[in-house]
């Protein structure tokens, strides 16, 4: 088993990563991946189509257990978390931005928001008051109450950003944030994401295959068959 | 999640596919319609025949003669009477010791004579009871009104006695008002002449029909009482023989129709002829049991496949959403939150459905007991109405359907509860 590791950060790691191993069936997807993401550090993770960027961001997001390896977060191993443990590491640790943007097509752009806080049982003025701070930041206020059809895909997207944020999460996790967006769009959203990480003081590990995206991260490194390499 | 973010989710999920919702909810609707239509007709229909085989009175109701009650006695409904057996006060007494007995209504008669106003002279029987407690007697008012319980000027007259006025029975009314001279005799010993007669004279407040015994005057207590007293004054009569018997009967109410048998047989013991229609009322019941059992039956399948209509749809809208599950464990939902969401969705389409099949049913209720009323009054069968709903069977019918969605919801909900938070990182 080959090991690979991350340029070295300094300070202490918010996501760390030893010896994760991850097969599918006969196909080995992650082949002993060593990865550190130091606190409040931007961090690419390039690579082809399947290559396991997305099984990574599944690990280290408590969507999937490694089954070889060790995945620390927050200091949190997620091999000793499970059930409603892991839901609330989901809750509280991590904020999602997905290619798809993940947003529930049938409540609107504020309840999507109010949603994250609702699974972690805020109540409801103070989740409806810092959801529209969040779509003010993320500048959707005025786009409140459109549902996700009514929105172009870089408000969506936004729309997004504002819901992973609104736990107060110690890092974000975009699996290809700008996949579904023009060039304009993309870059907007990526500004954005880029402000509001410095704002919120929350780490970044941004998945792409677009090097356009991996050049504005502090850091990137590539996934090849399964192992990191940095460039 | 609390219940109230549930149901927000559970409701818009619902109407995100509305005419699935739509279609489901009419299938549910038929299903419970179905079944609270029967109930109603089923649970109307027992109840009116039930009535009708007690002629008006408690089906709990037992008759005590002053007799002795034949062997084969409690293996029949009607009266066995053997020898004569006193029916005293201390008797009386017992009975209403007995257990599973709520009520005694004991029933005195006197014998009289009528004198017309044409100067004839005829025999009758005045039959007293207490005319607070007429509701537990197998006694109908067809005209007027009872009399007042303590009155010794006002009767009730039975349709026999319409007879005697030449009046049409289906006429009651004009009875009503009708002056009566009534005489009680008194046959001293060893006289052997018509003897001596006490009379009074009473208007007739109200016309019944009566299966208590046989009379032409229902009349309070004190008339009775003072009757008998006279009558018993003298030694009586081939003729007029004094009756022994303090009391010509008495009706008996038991606590329950299970215990009808028990206290017949508590009476049997005691030495007393009874008659009930518990027999006939166990054979009804049986029939119309099984006529339940098969409509409930019925009933039970078209809600079982409206129920399964819900579980389908659910399992539909389940693997149409697997990614916004996915998502919603990814942004920390648990497994009770996914489960809660569902579980409201197939609670909400119970109780939509629930809630118009039991207006549905009570409607079609309605006009089933509307249409057989027609039916039974055109080929001369007498009315059977069939309206009045108790409000507990379209209610029960609304809850209990939702609580069967619920259960039907319960597999497709823990599915999709189980699904993996990877799903919200699955390519489409």
């Amino acid at each position: 088993m080959s090991v690979n590791r991350a340029r070295p950060w300094g300070g202490q790691p918010v996501v760390r990563l030893r010896g994760v191993c991850h097969r599918y069936g006969t196909v080995t997807v992650l082949d002993g991946l060593d990865l550190d993401l130091p606190a409040h550090g931007y961090l690419a993770l390039m690579g082809a189509s399947g290559a396991g960027k997305s099984t990574a961001l599944a690990l280290i997001g408590g969507l999937e257990r490694a089954q070889r390896g060790e995945v620390v977060v927050g200091g949190q191993d997620l091999d000793r978390l499970a059930g409603d443990a892991l839901a609330a590491y989901r809750r509280r640790t991590i904020g999602f931005v997905f290619q798809h943007f993940g947003l529930l097509e049938t409540l609107t752009a504020q309840e999507n928001v109010e949603l994250a806080m609702a699974l972690d049982g805020v109540g409801r003025e103070e989740r409806r008051s810092r959801a529209r701070e969040l779509l003010d930041a993320v500048r959707l206020g005025a786009r409140s109450s459109h549902r996700p059809s009514a929105l172009s895909g870089g408000e969506r997207q936004r729309v997004a950003i504002a819901r992973a944020l609104a736990n107060r999460p110690r890092l974000i996790l975009a699996d290809e944030p700008t996949g579904n967006l023009d060039a304009a769009a993309a870059g907007h959203v990526l500004d954005m994401l880029d402000e509001l990480r410095s704002e919120h003081g929350c780490s970044l590990l941004v998945v792409t295959h677009n090097p356009v995206v991996a050049r504005r991260a502090d850091e990137s490194c590539e996934l090849v068959d399964g192992k990191l390499r940095v460039p | 999640m609390r219940w109230s973010d549930a149901v927000t989710l559970a409701l818009r999920g619902a109407l995100r596919r509305p005419v699935r919702t739509a279609l489901t909810t009419l299938g549910v609707t038929l299903g419970s319609g179905l079944l609270v239509a029967l109930a109603v007709v089923t649970t109307a229909a027992d109840t009116k025949v039930l009535d009708r085989l007690g002629q008006g009175n408690p089906l709990t109701t037992v008759r005590v003669a002053p007799a002795q009650p034949r062997p084969g006695q409690l293996d029949s409904d009607a009266l066995q009477p053997g020898a004569p057996h006193d029916l005293t006060d201390a008797a009386l007494a017992s009975i209403r010791r007995a257990p599973h007995v709520t009520r005694v209504v004991p029933i005195q008669t006197s014998r009289v004579a009528e004198l017309s106003d044409e100067g004839g002279l005829s025999q009758d029987w005045i039959i007293g009871t207490d005319m607070t407690q007429v509701s537990t007697l197998p006694i109908t008012l067809l005209a007027g009104r009872w009399p007042a319980a303590n009155s010794l000027t006002e009767v009730a007259a039975t349709t026999d006695y319409l007879f005697k006025l030449h009046i049409d029975g289906d006429k009651p009314r004009q009875a009503l008002g009708h002056q009566v001279t009534l005489t009680s005799p008194r046959i001293a010993a060893g006289d052997t002449g018509p003897g001596q007669g006490r009379s009074y004279r009473a208007v007739i407040v109200g016309v019944v029909g009566q299966d208590l015994t046989d009379g032409d005057f229902i009349v309070p207590v004190p008339q009775v009482v003072q009757s008998r007293q006279w009558e018993q004054g003298g030694a009586g009569s081939t003729q007029f023989p004094v009756n022994g018997s303090p009391y010509a009967g008495a009706v008996v109410v038991a606590s329950s129709l299970s215990d009808v048998h028990t206290v017949r047989a508590e009476l049997y013991g005691m030495g007393y002829a009874t008659s009930a229609p518990e027999h006939l009322v166990a054979s009804v019941q049986e029939y119309l049991g099984v006529v339940n059992v098969v409509l409930g039956s019925i009933g039970s399948v078209a809600l079982g496949v409206a129920l399964l209509s819900i579980a389908n749809a659910l399992l539909a809208a389940i693997h149409e959403r697997r990614r916004d599950i996915g998502v919603l464990k990814a942004i920390g939902g648990r497994d009770r939150d996914v489960l809660r969401w569902f579980l409201v969705e197939a609670l909400a389409i119970g109780l939509a459905g629930g809630a118009a099949g039991a207006v549905a049913g009570v409607v079609i209720a309605e006009l089933v007991g509307v249409a057989v009323n027609q039916y039974l009054v055109a080929h001369d069968l007498g009315s059977l109405d069939l309206v009045g709903v108790p409000v507990v069977i379209p209610l029960l019918g609304w809850l209990g359907t939702g609580l069967l969605a619920v259960i039907a919801g319960g597999l497709p909900s823990l599915q999709a509860a189980h699904l993996p938070a990877r799903e919200a990182v699955v390519e489409a």
